[in-house]
């Protein structure tokens, strides 16, 4: 579709359902919204409070669909929203926004204000106003099957490498297997250890597993730039891909949004339900340590604290397992403050990440996690998403604040004791 | 000595005391040092390969280490840059060669990570991704075990 202005006001007008009108409707204007979002109470700029960054979205809402805004509308005091507009609104939706979701959990009257910044994305998007980079990364995705521009060769590169590290052959395409493994492409270019990890851990707990030629990628950009259209192919690919090898459940990877895309809204872009589960590595995991089919050995000596991710613990309730994972490897474990499902996000998930004018404003708004953890002590953070590990790791690095960054899966293994049966 | 597989050349770093785990680690590092152009990484080398190293000299050789590792990263959504990547892969096979001891084996680590970047170069050049930087690091352990 080509993009403009005609058009992302269209869809901005399909995008104002019921949900968002009364949202509209319902918004006290308390303010409490941005008390909640790192960007604001990062830079104490009023422009990055979340519901002002919808105010294209309800200049729309009242023009079509109240009546004093139509009035105001027909008598030329409520001008229409303008490209110049949704290019002056681009950064604040996108670069200022990790669709973290701590917006939503405070607001007193209910508002899902993140189901209202993906809302507006969409017109954005079909605009012409989303950032260069998602852009890139949608069509890649689309393209080439990979955000990033992974290949399957550079999977089969890394299953290669694997199988040099660890000795355990990964399976590609195993019909009837019971999981079927997805990764993010991150996983597959920065972290290799993660599919050695998890090879060790299947191995050890006796499952059948596989990857997936046609549908190794996790990552869903059709969701952080706001197409629905775009992301209901890319979840297509994946159940393509499961249903083709009658797989019982697929393992969504140590990423955010490729998890909520996935279990939470995949069934409803593609319109029906699966048949098949979806489920977090870490739900994997802690499922597999209560029915005995791992243990481990040994513990993390030093302080560990745990970043939940936000679409893992606050949109996803991924909150018990992996701190029932930690408790197997950490004799010395901290919860940073508002740990859980009010934590707060590490600044790059929703896109941000990949929108390189985002950089200053994504470090800057790092501050605060940079101070939970320093109110920790803690000697390794240890997360369980890719795309936080790396922002971390970047925030830690820009603050001189020297702090390894692990993934959970590995860390698990590397506590795993293998070879004897359970 | 001769090493011509992989569990072979395992075993024998697995009996390398930690500072010959660097030292040899430094060179599987170093055999790939031409995918990169990030000083602070062959600084890293350096200071791992000396026989004897102040606990001063180590902390900075990792902190120049972990800072080359930390920027080559390839960000969540950016079109992957293989030749960039392979040199996040040199500084992490450095990285690896001067990390705080943990039990494990640091120059195994070293080796995969130094594999990991002739790959991506390999990938880069739209070569495949075949190499034998195996059979360097074999011959690399070996001459560093007879010398």
């Amino acid at each position: 579709m080509t993009a403009s202005l005609d058009k992302g006001i269209s869809v901005l007008k399909e995008m104002i359902d019921a949900p968002i009108a009364s949202y509209f409707s319902s918004c006290v204007h308390c303010g409490l919204c941005a008390e909640a979002c790192l960007f604001y109470t990062e830079t104490g700029d009023p422009k990055y409070t979340p519901i002002h960054k919808l105010k294209p979205l309800r200049r729309v809402y009242q023009q079509e669909y109240t009546l004093l805004g139509r009035f105001a509308k027909m008598l030329g005091l409520s001008k229409p929203v303008t490209d110049s507009e949704l290019e002056e609104w681009k950064p604040l939706v996108y670069d200022s926004c990790t669709l973290c979701g701590r917006c939503s959990m405070v607001c007193p009257v209910g508002n899902d204000i993140v189901y209202m910044v993906r809302r507006l994305r969409e017109g954005m998007a079909i605009s012409g106003h989303a950032p260069d980079g998602l852009i890139g990364a949608s069509r890649r995705a689309v393209e080439i099957g990979s955000p990033m521009g992974v290949k399957l060769a550079a999977v089969q590169a890394q299953m290669k490498h694997v199988r040099q590290d660890t000795g355990i052959e990964i399976p590609l395409d195993a019909a009837g297997a019971e999981y079927m493994l997805i990764m993010s492409s991150m996983e597959i270019i920065n972290f290799p250890e993660y599919l050695g990890a998890i090879a060790r851990i299947m191995k050890q707990a006796g499952k059948s597993w596989t990857l997936c030629s046609e549908a190794f990628e996790a990552t869903n950009s059709g969701i952080q730039i706001g197409v629905s259209d775009i992301a209901r192919v890319l979840v297509q690919r994946i159940v393509d891909g499961a249903e083709k090898l009658k797989v019982k459940t697929v393992i969504s990877p140590e990423c955010g949004h490729a998890y909520t895309a996935l279990r939470w809204e995949g069934p409803n872009l593609i319109g029906r339900p699966y048949t098949f589960d979806v489920l977090h590595i870490l739900e994997v995991l802690d499922g597999f340590h209560k029915e005995g089919l791992f243990k481990t050995s040994g513990f993390e000596d030093e302080r560990l604290t745990f970043h939940d991710p936000c679409q893992l613990v606050r949109r996803g309730g991924v909150f018990d397992e992996p701190r029932n994972l930690l408790k197997l490897v950490a004799k010395d474990f901290v919860e940073m403050s508002d740990a859980g499902k009010m934590n707060w996000c590490c600044g790059g998930g929703g896109g941000v990440s990949a929108i390189e004018e985002a950089e200053q404003l994504r470090l800057q708004a790092f501050k605060i996690k940079k101070s939970q953890l320093e109110q920790t002590g803690a000697k390794t953070l240890v997360t369980a998403c890719a795309n936080c590990r790396i922002v971390i790791e970047e925030g830690l690095e820009h603050y001189k604040m020297h702090i390894p960054v692990v993934g959970l899966t590995e860390t698990l293994a590397d506590h795993l004791v293998e070879g004897e049966k359970p | 000595m001769t090493i011509d597989n992989d569990g072979d050349f395992k075993k024998a770093l697995s009996g390398l005391s930690p500072a010959q785990q660097r030292m040899a680690a430094a060179r599987f590092a170093e055999n790939v040092l031409e995918l990169t152009r990030d000083a602070r990484i062959k600084r890293t080398i350096e200071s791992a390969k000396l026989d004897t190293i102040s606990d001063e000299e180590l902390g900075t050789a990792f902190q120049f280490a972990k800072a080359a590792s930390v920027d080559s990263y390839t960000q969540c959504g950016h079109e992957c840059d293989w030749n960039k990547q392979a040199g996040h892969f040199v500084a992490e096979a450095a990285l690896a060669s001067i990390k705080p001891a943990d039990g494990n084996n640091p120059a195994w680590d070293a080796a995969m990570h130094a594999r990991m970047a002739r790959t991506c170069a390999r990938i880069a050049a739209g070569n495949g991704t075949h190499n034998r930087e195996d059979a360097a690091q074999y011959r690399i352990l070996a001459e560093f075990l007879n010398s």
